[in-house]
């Protein structure tokens, strides 16, 4: 696995305004070319928050984010072409169809025409939206959006893919498919950062997990790295993450 | 990157249209076919009348003042007035697109600058602006073209370039505050509130300030004595009515004298000024604009402990479902910026207008005016009648209850329909919020109209009374209207108030009643009726249909509600 940080976090903090609390403090963390990073955290905890900032829909008030070296702060034109983003609900254009929306979003990341074609082909027929790409987004299910914004997000194959609670809402199938397509697309030297509430995925399918609680982050690293800070082998990942949320809540 | 933006720009102008959703459900699906039809017919109409209209009053216009050598400022006005118009709704339109479209979340992480996002939501206002100047401008531009015998080639250009770059202007005077004003709003605790504030200040000051222009042209009929001051001075009247806006004589001599040098002079002035305005409002809004955007996603004060008590006491309440429905619609309303910027607009002008009228009541033809009003026998009476009609045209011109459905959008409906409540009830419960609502934003109006005219008591109280029950007839009808054809589908929340059919179905009606109740009582007075006899008339009509109403709406509304789908 390369040493090169494609996504790197360096005490970044938020409160919300008006808020009697960070919902993000002072959170550093790297994620690193070929890897899948689950970000794991009990609800409210600042997954989102934290993803939104990265992707450029809040702005931190401290600290750094570096997208593929590019300061989202200062450069966010160069971080966001890095970035391919899927939020936690895919509101996307109710009145476009499917394939307008891919071409607006290629056009917008400078996909070109050949490799645009090849792409949108491939992911639709991998995801079985091509008879529903010619209809209005407003007439797909809740699933459907989810694989169309997956699409989306990922015709200029981003070297940072970002996505918030993925799995929700998802067939078996889809996030079989998915999950392989995670893999693959880390495979190519990229990344992929994702929060999840899904353990056992996260304990299957990421190189490494940071685990976030009010804000702060609690533990990170592998699995194995994990359960071995803690000198109890057989702990799964669920019990990890229950002892340790609760340890923050506590204090 | 400039097919990025052009890819941007036809996508928001698709939305806006909705042009691929028509294509979808008309041609593909061939769903409702006759309501297209319908809907460019009715609208198509009525554009068509009031084009008629404005050409006619425009080719009057023009031969009064062509009778003086001053035929241009026909243009002049109609340029002037279209400038004001876009100016007083585009900082609304501002507000509501730049900041409150939905599709914020999804072009903000997009690797563009902010001022290519604002390019392609200022090509949408613009578009919008376009397809209602064109009603407006257009026939005072032919009317002007036929009459004044131009030459044609050289004027339709001409006219074609004035059009196009005629609303930018106005445009970006309006956008420009609006973003340096979300930008210091987004700041504060409070920014739907100051925002809301901010947008009607400054509708107030537009008001004002087209006020101030206005009693500077003539009004057609007394212009004879007017035009010859004005010759006298040896001023031009195109250069005294545009001096508040130079804008407006550009775009007149670039008209008029279309086809010379200095015509083109003017034109060139007018399209560079649009350019240089547009070209500002870019390079301030690559600086503020995303920062106002980013300050809208975080949901204002929590306050944490304090609230713990709040949430006990208000678990224990208890009240009737018509209540409680009533408060959360004025709750949802009067949280909700766009909603409030283009529902209480009404609320705002009509006070500013008469506050405006009675200063300029310096002039000799407005204190004739007065003096006139004063005059009117039986004014107590009739300033009843003025003051019920006053909350008929608030609330026909408010959309509030015409959109009482349409605005809980395709998101949020589901939430009444799964109340255990009778459609009696919801479409109570939302009549009663807006008739609130709408009561609370007459008396600014009532109460200046009452400090200039001192009618008595007795009348206020009896007007306010008669008005409340012609709002609500109206309010109970236009949610009804509402539940049956509810637009969910919109895009943002400025569609869901104001491209709305229900809300122009809804004028058309408050402003034919109160018309039409303007002639009966007139043709009642002439016929020798007294005037509180025709007060009281008033007042059992409304009882009546007031009853009337409350015993149907059992059956209409629950029959509107089972049938509405989702
Ligand atoms: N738009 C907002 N405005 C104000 N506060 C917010 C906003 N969004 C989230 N918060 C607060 O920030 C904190 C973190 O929320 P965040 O959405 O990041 O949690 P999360 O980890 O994504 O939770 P979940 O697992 O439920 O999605 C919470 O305390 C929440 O109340
Ligand atoms: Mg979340």
């Amino acid at each position: 696995m390369s040493e090169v940080a494609l996504l790197r976090l360096e005490g970044v903090s938020k409160t919300y305004r008006g808020g009697t609390r960070p919902a993000v403090d002072n959170l550093s963390l790297e994620v690193r070319a070929g890897e899948i990073f689950g970000f794991l955290g009990p609800n409210g905890a600042g997954k989102t928050t934290t993803i939104k900032m990265v992707v450029g829909l809040l702005k931190a008030d401290r600290g750094t984010i570096l997208v593929n070296g590019h300061d989202v702060a200062r450069d966010s034109v160069a971080a966001k072409a890095d970035i391919g983003y899927v939020p936690d609900n895919p509101d996307l254009y109710d009145r476009l169809t499917g394939i307008e929306y891919l071409n607006l979003v290629a056009d917008i990341f400078g996909v070109p025409r050949d490799e645009r074609r090849r792409r949108v082909a491939e992911l639709l027929e991998m995801f079985e939206l091509e008879s529903a790409a010619r209809d209005i987004i407003q007439s797909y299910s809740h699933g459907m959006k989810q694989k169309l914004a997956l699409t989306g997000a990922l015709l200029h194959e981003p070297r940072v893919f970002i996505l918030d609670e993925p799995m929700v809402g998802l067939d078996p199938r889809a996030s079989r498919l998915f999950k392989d397509m995670m893999r693959s697309h880390c495979d190519k030297g990229h990344t992929v950062f994702f929060s999840t509430h899904i353990l056992e995925v996260a304990e299957r399918l990421c190189d490494r997990v940071g685990i976030i609680n009010r804000g702060r982050l609690v533990a990170c690293g592998t699995v194995e790295e994990l359960r071995n800070r803690r000198k109890q082998a057989d702990e799964t990942l669920e019990d990890i993450f229950l002892e340790l949320t609760e340890a923050g809540e506590a204090s | 990157m400039t097919r990025r933006v052009l890819s941007l720009v036809l996508a928001q102008l698709n939305m806006n249209f909705a042009i691929s959703h028509s294509r979808y459900y008309y041609l593909k699906k061939r769903q409702r076919l006759w309501e297209p039809v319908l809907i460019v017919l009715g609208i198509g109409g009525a554009a068509a009348m009031l084009a008629i209209g404005i050409y006619t009053a425009a080719s009057y216009y023009y031969s009064a003042a062509a009778a003086v050598g001053q035929g241009a400022v026909t243009l002049t006005l109609g340029i002037l007035l279209s400038q004001v118009l876009v100016l007083i709704l585009g900082f609304v339109l501002v507000i509501a697109v730049f900041y409150f479209s939905n599709d914020l979340g999804i072009l903000i992480p997009f690797p563009l600058r902010p001022a290519e996002v604002l390019v392609s939501k200022f090509a949408v206002i613009l578009a919008n602006e376009y397809v209602g100047l064109a009603v407006f401008i257009v026939p005072v531009l032919v009317a002007y073209g036929v009459r004044a015998g131009v030459s044609a080639v050289p004027y339709v250009v001409s006219s074609v370039l004035v059009f196009l770059a005629l609303p930018v202007v106005p445009l970006v005077l309006a956008a420009i505050p609006a973003i340096l004003l979300m930008r210091v709003v987004g700041l504060s605790r409070r920014k739907d509130t100051l925002a809301m504030i901010g947008g009607f200040l400054f509708i107030a000051v537009v008001v004002v300030f087209q006020f101030l222009v206005q009693t500077k042209a003539p009004g057609v009929g007394e212009e004879a004595e007017f035009l010859a001051k004005m010759l006298a001075t040896a001023d031009s009247l195109v250069d005294i009515v545009g001096a508040r806006f130079p804008p407006s004589i550009w775009a007149t001599k670039a008209l008029a004298l279309s086809g010379t040098w200095q015509g083109l002079l003017n034109l060139g002035i007018f399209l560079a000024v649009g350019a240089l305005g547009f070209v500002a409002l870019l390079a301030i809004g690559d600086r503020v604009f995303y920062q106002g955007v980013l300050s809208g996603f975080e949901a204002g004060a929590t306050r944490g402990a304090r609230r713990v008590g709040k949430v006990r006491a208000a678990t224990y309440v208890s009240r009737s479902p018509v209540v409680s429905l009533a408060v959360a619609e004025m709750k949802l309303f009067t949280r909700t910026p766009v909603f409030v910027l283009n529902g209480f607009t009404g609320f705002v002008i009509f006070p500013v207008m008469l506050v405006a009228m009675f200063f300029v009541r310096s002039t000799p033809e407005m204190a004739r005016l007065w003096d006139a009003l004063f005059a009117i026998p039986g004014l107590a009476a009739i300033g009843t009648l003025v003051i019920a009609g006053y909350f008929f045209i608030l609330t026909a011109m408010s959309s509030i209850p015409f959109t009482a459905f349409s605005r809980e959008g395709r998101r949020n409906i589901w939430i009444p329909r799964s109340f255990p409540a009778t459609g009696k009830t919801v479409a109570l419960g939302k009549a009663v919020g807006a008739e609130i609502m709408i009561a609370l934003g007459a008396i600014p109006g009532v109460a200046v109209l009452e400090y200039l005219v001192r009618l008595p008591v007795l009348s206020v109280v009896a007007g306010i009374i008669l008005g409340i029950m012609s709002s609500f007839v109206l309010c109970v009808c236009g949610v009804l209207f509402d539940m049956w054809r509810p637009m969910l589908n919109w895009t943002d929340q400025q569609k869901a108030v104001k491209s709305n059919l229900n809300v122009v179905a809804g004028m058309l009606v408050g402003v034919g009643v109160v018309g039409l109740l303007g002639v009966a009582v007139s043709f009642f007075i002439k016929l020798g009726f007294p005037a509180w006899g025709i007060v009281a008339g008033v007042a059992g009509v409304l009882a009546i249909l007031l009853a009337a109403l409350m015993k149907l709406l059992g059956t209409i509304a629950d029959k509107l509600w089972s049938a509405l789908e989702i």
